[in-house]
């Protein structure tokens, strides 16, 4: 005899919470799309153009690109930028973080000097770079850089001057070299603080990018943003704030899933 | 066998630690001298806070001594050795490694190749019980099984002279009393000299060969009880309430 399954009733409540947790984010979502139709409806058509124009514009720069690209052309050319900068100062950042956190001599030395850096806020490099090496795809690579080290230098820092006690105790009573304490034990140890640095110089990378494309840049989303103002093409400015907006959280995501990937330790502890 | 007749493993003179906390010096360990005898069971016995722990430190190499000398087989010993293992308190197993990753660590650290340093973390993971779970990081195991983890890791690195720093006080009562089987086993079939840091009378009293009791704050050496009674112990047995009395009686420990 088969039984069927009966819930009871807090399963039940706990059943009907969980589609009414799914369900509230696409509410919210929904209700944005119904104001901005209605926004867009209620104004002038040049200056807010509804979700059916901005649909159109993707369709036409997909059968006539802008400057040799097509909108997902324009995306892969800043994500190419911002990832070739990456691995830049993913190297540099990291290597300086590991020294400056491990070896408090270099600390003394450096770190007053990157402390100078990092107050200057990204974005008053920009007239230096382009006065110095022009708008060139250089000068582009070196203002994301700029935008992206610091996060990486702090949180790999951080990571290193935190090791806890404990795990290089365990190191000394295995009589451990200073070499083996640092790769066995501290670099591993904080691997969860680079990954964290790792995440926000990436989307530190992704918003800076725009700000390099605009200034004279030939591709990139950056690039389609201003072209859309200087031709009051509205359109398309709206299609690639939303294409800003969706590759931003893809990669914020692609990050956690990198880290889960390469850090088991850390995605078995949430499951 | 008297006590004469036994071998001298480790002899601490004289040992004292301080710190200064808040420009105030407050002593830690004051002036213990104490042997530990080969292959015995020493149980090292006193209230929280009392310098058991800075001991252990200090004999492991953790810490640096203000006083005192300590001898190893009769040489001076000044820092870490490999010839003393340590189980910590607070478990201290590395979260980014796997079961057999930590309890290889300590000769991997020497540089023995893989195959040899594998074959010897296997038999203690098997040992100790954790046959299956080689792959597994410590956050996926249970309060018990991280305790064996930490138990395998010491004894693969072959020391001499193990040192457990309350290695079952983060356990519940069911758990600590099997643990407490498990060690007097292993013990039993590795015979290694064991120094064994507890707050608590009866788990004392269950495992050592001798207790050294130590007052409050700052630690000092109060008292040393052989214990003789037969192994396995029992502990609802006249002679061990006895001798569990007697202790308490002499500390402010409480039970």
């Amino acid at each position: 005899m088969k039984e069927t399954p009966v819930l009871s009733s807090a399963e039940k409540k706990e059943l009907r919470l969980k589609r009414i947790y799914l369900l509230l984010p696409l509410l919210s979502l929904a209700l944005l799309f119904l104001l901005w139709i209605l926004a867009a409806t209620g104004t002038n058509k040049d200056s807010f153009p509804s979700p059916l124009a901005v649909w159109e514009r993707f369709l036409l720069i997909m059968k006539r690109p802008v400057k040799d690209y097509t909108i997902f052309g324009h995306v892969l050319q800043s994500l190419r930028r911002i990832f070739s900068t990456l691995v830049v100062a993913w190297i540099t950042g990291i290597s300086f973080g590991v020294l400056t956190g491990w070896n408090r001599k270099a600390d003394a030395l450096l770190s007053p000097l990157f402390t100078a850096f990092r107050s200057v806020p990204p974005l008053a490099w920009i007239p230096l770079i382009t006065i110095w090496f022009g708008t060139g795809e250089g000068s582009q690579m070196l203002i994301v850089y700029t935008g992206c080290i610091a996060s990486i230098v702090v949180n790999t820092q951080a990571g290193l001057k935190n090791v806890a006690k404990m795990y290089l105790d365990v190191g000394t009573v295995f009589n451990a070299s200073s070499r083996q304490m640092l790769f066995q034990i501290a670099i591993p140890s904080a691997l969860d603080a680079v990954f964290a640095g790792v995440r926000t110089s990436t989307s530190a990378a992704w918003m800076v990018v725009l700000a390099a494309e605009m200034l004279g840049g030939k591709s990139g989303v950056g690039f389609l943003i201003v072209r859309g103002m200087d031709s009051l093409d509205l359109p398309l400015v709206l299609m690639s704030m939303i294409f800003i907006g969706v590759v931003g959280a893809m990669l914020a995501v692609l990050t956690q899933i990198v880290e889960g990937v390469l850090c088991p330790w850390t995605r078995k502890k949430s499951a | 066998m008297s006590m004469d007749e036994k071998k001298i493993r480790l002899r601490l003179e004289h040992i004292s630690q301080s710190y200064v906390v808040k420009n105030e010096v407050r002593c830690a360990v004051d002036d213990v001298t104490l042997d530990v005898y080969d292959n015995e069971f020493l149980v090292v016995l006193g209230p929280g806070h009392c310098g058991k722990s800075v001991l252990l430190n200090i004999i492991a190499g953790i810490e640096k001594p203000v006083a005192g000398q300590m001898f190893l087989d009769g040489g001076r010993l000044l820092k870490s050795d490999e010839r003393i293992g340590m189980v910590f308190q607070k478990l201290a197993l590395m979260p980014w490694k796997t079961v057999m990753a930590n309890v290889e660590f300590g000769p991997e650290v020497r540089g023995v190749a893989k195959g040899e340093r594998r074959a010897a973390a296997q038999k203690y993971i098997d040992l100790v019980g954790l046959t299956g779970f080689e792959k597994a990081y410590p956050n996926e195991l249970s309060g018990g099984m991280k305790q064996r983890v930490g138990i395998a890791r010491a004894y693969t690195n072959n020391p001499e002279i193990l040192l457990m720093d309350e290695p079952f006080g983060q356990l519940d009562a069911q758990t600590r009393y099997a643990m407490q089987e498990e060690i007097m086993k292993i013990w039993e079939m590795e015979k290694r000299t064991l120094v064994f840091v507890t707050n608590n009378i009866e788990e004392a009293v269950y495992l050592g060969d001798r207790i050294v009791l130590l007052t409050r704050c700052p630690g000092r050496v109060k008292q040393v009880y052989p214990i003789g009674l037969p192994r396995p112990r029992d502990t609802v047995d006249p002679q061990f309430l006895r001798i569990r009395k007697e202790i308490s009686q002499n500390t402010d420990l409480a039970l």
